[in-house]
């Protein structure tokens, strides 16, 4: 049987590559991406604990956390194109109506 | 990156746990390498579609790394959720941006990023495997054949979790609502700032059709617009300031 803590590593690494993607990406969509990303890394630590503790309640978790994961999407998807339609650009890094 | 994030691996693989290598675990480390390559190009593409379809790769490794954890009901919801209905999403979304991207990573201020973002993320990141390589399991042996299908998940989730699980479903249905408003909110306010000649934008005509023709049929003979059969008048600026932000 494959040991808990290979999940674990796998989780961790994909979470670190999202956070990886949010500080160096600049484009909002990509952003979203590496959110959908560290919520995955989270997902799979969720059922690897369950498994190591013979409980399903981990796996129901993850079922709540892919229904939060598209809610975040659907939301986060409409801001991006509303964003897009009143300034043209995607770039987080223009964002900054609220500096001035 | 790539030699950053991948270099830790294999040392922190081998020394302890490696004295069973069997065969599922060697399909598992494939499997895992798929999602990292799948996660490291989905940040390194410059072309969003690529980018997409990368991230649609990591998830369906990621769907085959879960069914190694017995997790068959959510396996199949990644599959279906995520590789389906959110990468469908996103692919709509790129289309409709079709837009190329002038500065793809981050070179403004990179230096304090590099500093205070990147540099204590690595320790992080190899002392979090590091940590999580010593981790313990609870159960050794595998799980009986029941756990994690859809009968054991559904059963905890109509038992045990049943309010969650309909708060969930009113979060969805607020996230629907949310991401209408908000996606057609700029549409309506570039069209109410362009009004076809002559006919000026009268209020509420954005609520529905019907409303719309009766209306602009009321706009057309001079009579008083509350004695006609458009909208009142007092009621559509109302919903209007109500719905959606203004163009400042």
């Amino acid at each position: 049987m494959i040991p808990t803590s290979d999940f674990l590593i796998l989780g961790a690494m994909l979470f670190c590559i999202g956070i990886f993607g949010v500080i160096l990406r600049r484009n909002a969509l990509i952003i979203l991406m590496s959110i959908e990303l560290m919520l995955n890394a989270a997902n799979l630590t969720f059922l690897a604990f369950a498994r190591a503790m013979h409980d399903g309640k981990g796996q129901v978790f993850a079922f709540f956390i892919i229904a939060v994961a598209a809610a975040e999407a659907a939301v986060g998807l409409a801001l991006v194109v509303g964003i897009f339609r009143n300034r043209r650009s995607v770039n987080v890094d223009e964002l900054t109506l609220m500096k001035h | 990156m790539i030699a950053l994030l991948l270099a830790p691996t294999a040392q922190l693989v081998d020394p302890s746990a490696m004295s069973d290598i069997n065969l599922p675990r060697v399909i598992f480390w494939i499997f895992a390498l798929f999602t990292i390559l799948g996660a490291i190009s989905t940040l390194m593409r410059k072309n969003d579609i690529a980018a997409v379809m990368s991230l649609v790769f990591t998830f369906f490794m990621l769907a085959g790394v879960y069914t190694f954890l017995s997790a068959h009901f959510i396996a199949v919801l990644q599959v279906l959720v995520y590789a389906g209905a959110i990468m469908v999403l996103f692919i709509f979304v790129v289309m409709v941006l079709n837009r190329d991207e002038s500065e793809p990573w981050v070179w403004r201020g990179l230096a304090g990023k590099a500093l205070f973002g990147v540099l204590p993320l690595l320790p992080l990141c190899y002392f979090l495997c590091t940590y999580l390589r010593d981790m313990p399991t609870k159960h050794p042996d595998a799980p009986d054949a029941a756990f994690g299908t859809v009968a054991q998940v559904g059963q905890l989730l109509f038992t045990d979790y049943l309010f969650s699980f309909e708060v969930v479903s009113v979060l969805l249905i607020i996230a629907v609502i949310a991401a209408v408003v908000v996606a057609r909110s700029a549409k309506s306010n570039e069209r109410d700032h362009q009004p076809a000649d002559g006919a000026a934008p009268l209020p509420g005509h954005r609520f529905g059709e019907p409303q719309t023709g009766t209306s602009y049929a009321s706009n057309a003979v001079p009579t008083p617009p509350g004695s006609g059969g458009g909208p009142s008048p007092g009621h559509g600026p109302a919903l209007q300031a109500q719905g959606r932000p203004g163009p400042h």
